[in-house]
């Protein structure tokens, strides 16, 4: 439940993945590209740099 | 547990695998209570695919924070609206009537508005509550049924708020109702027959059934992408997102349940979102989270859920109005009318007794259309 005065842990996730759309688009890029035939690690490089934004962003603001 | 029992349901295998696939959390009623009618089932026996406990505690928690719950009944109170709609069409007074899986009661709010069509060319037509003698609010969930009880609403409607034990089991008596409604609740049902033919069984000869359901396509663009996201990920995926049923099925469903004159059409309402996140945590508000029988009991995990957003983001984001992107989450209703045989309904004639042929009247050589 949310209560007055704490950030649900989802709010906190969705501000830090926001900050990274840049690098969010060219994952979702690289996976809508080949949608039809999706295996699994096709796009782990675009993922790594979308977590690694991901968790600065995160550290940066807590 | 709405299952009947095994005597009177020849079907069912007698290994009682969809029997023991339920949680037992209505196990205290007795045997006699859970009787059901015997629905004639064609083919393979109904599977539970819904928890039904887990189900219940979703709603019984959504509905703990009444502010933030009344928040995210845009989607109810606008499906709730158009079924109400529908009820203008029919110019009769019901002197009972059964909201069933009644959520907030938001169908008896929506009737106590002066106005609950928008589209029509008078502007302000008598609440449709003038029409209804009592109403009976069923649903499983006490604290989401009581959450608007203290509203000014209650006073301009007769109103009864009916907690059922077991969301499958109707305890009325047969010819109890003349009119029955529902919205936006039969999709948790596993047995969707079996409480259709409770339904068709507690309304009066000649009495309408008016029911909006989430089916097919909604929430599309979320079910895509989480498939996408967890095969890129994991390389496999998982249930997130319930089966619906289809336009097609639910006119066979109600036909099976010996409705008659029956109305099926479908609309899509869009809702734009800023992020899944928040698409998500409305669901949860809503009441509406998973409650699958084979959900992955750890949920989503933060690598799949920063993947989906990425690809929500990148397949179905638009533009929004303040030059940001938003994510639009489609939420398709089925609206069904269906009518209990009996009384001065109008029936088709039989077969063979018609007197004059088609081709004369269409004319075209022999060939219709």
């Amino acid at each position: 439940m949310p209560m007055s005065g704490r950030t649900r842990p989802i709010e906190k996730f969705a501000e830090a993945t926001a900050r990274c759309t840049a690098e969010g688009a060219v994952y979702g890029k690289c996976v809508a590209a080949n949608y039809q035939n999706v295996s699994k690690d096709m796009c782990a490089r675009e993922f790594m740099a979308l977590k690694d934004c991901y968790l600065k962003a995160a550290k940066r603001k807590v | 547990m709405s299952r009947l029992p095994q005597a009177i349901r020849p079907l069912c295998p007698s290994n009682g695998l969809t029997r023991s696939l339920r949680p037992s959390l209505f196990s205290r009623l007795s045997t006699i209570a859970q009787r059901s009618y015997a629905i004639s089932a064609g083919g393979a026996p109904i599977a539970s695919v819904f928890s039904n406990p887990t189900k219940h505690q979703h709603r019984e928690r959504a509905a703990l924070d009444p502010h933030q719950s009344r928040q995210v009944d845009y989607l109810r109170d606008q499906v709730a609206t158009r079924l109400c709609d529908r009820l203008l069409d029919i110019n009769r007074t019901f002197p009972q009537a059964l909201d069933f899986g009644a959520n907030a009661c938001n169908i008896a709010r929506i009737l106590t508005r002066s106005n609950p069509d928008l589209d029509s060319d008078k502007p302000t037509t008598d609440p449709i509550a003038t029409r209804i003698g009592h109403l009976t609010c069923a649903d499983t969930s006490s604290a989401m049924l009581h959450r608007d009880a203290d509203l000014p609403f209650n006073a301009d409607i007769a109103l009864t708020r009916d907690h059922l034990p077991n969301p499958e089991h109707l305890p009325y008596p047969p010819a109890t109702f003349d009119l029955a409604m529902s919205s936006l609740s039969l999709h948790w049902i596993n047995d969707l027959p079996s409480v259709l033919t409770q339904i068709n069984t507690c309304l009066k000869p000649d009495a309408p059934f008016l029911a909006a359901m989430s089916g097919g396509d909604t929430l599309f663009e979320l079910r895509g992408s989480l498939q996408l996201a967890e095969q890129e990920r994991l390389g496999g995926i998982g249930t997130h997102i319930s089966p619906l049923a289809d336009v097609r099925d639910v006119g066979n469903l109600l036909s099976r349940a010996g409705f008659k004159l029956l109305t099926v059409d479908v609309d899509d309402i869009i809702v734009d979102y800023p992020s899944i996140f928040a698409l998500m945590t409305d669901l949860q508000a809503m009441g509406e989270a998973n409650a699958a029988l084979r959900r992955d009991p750890a949920g989503l995990s933060r690598e799949v859920m920063l993947a989906t957003e990425a690809i929500y983001r990148e397949l179905y984001g638009e533009e929004g109005e303040d030059g940001g992107t938003v994510l639009p989450a489609t939420f398709r209703t089925i609206y069904m009318i269906g009518w209990k045989e009996g009384g001065e309904q109008p029936r088709p004639l039989e077969r063979g007794t018609g007197e004059s042929n088609l081709t004369d009247i269409l004319g075209g050589g022999g060939r219709i259309g």
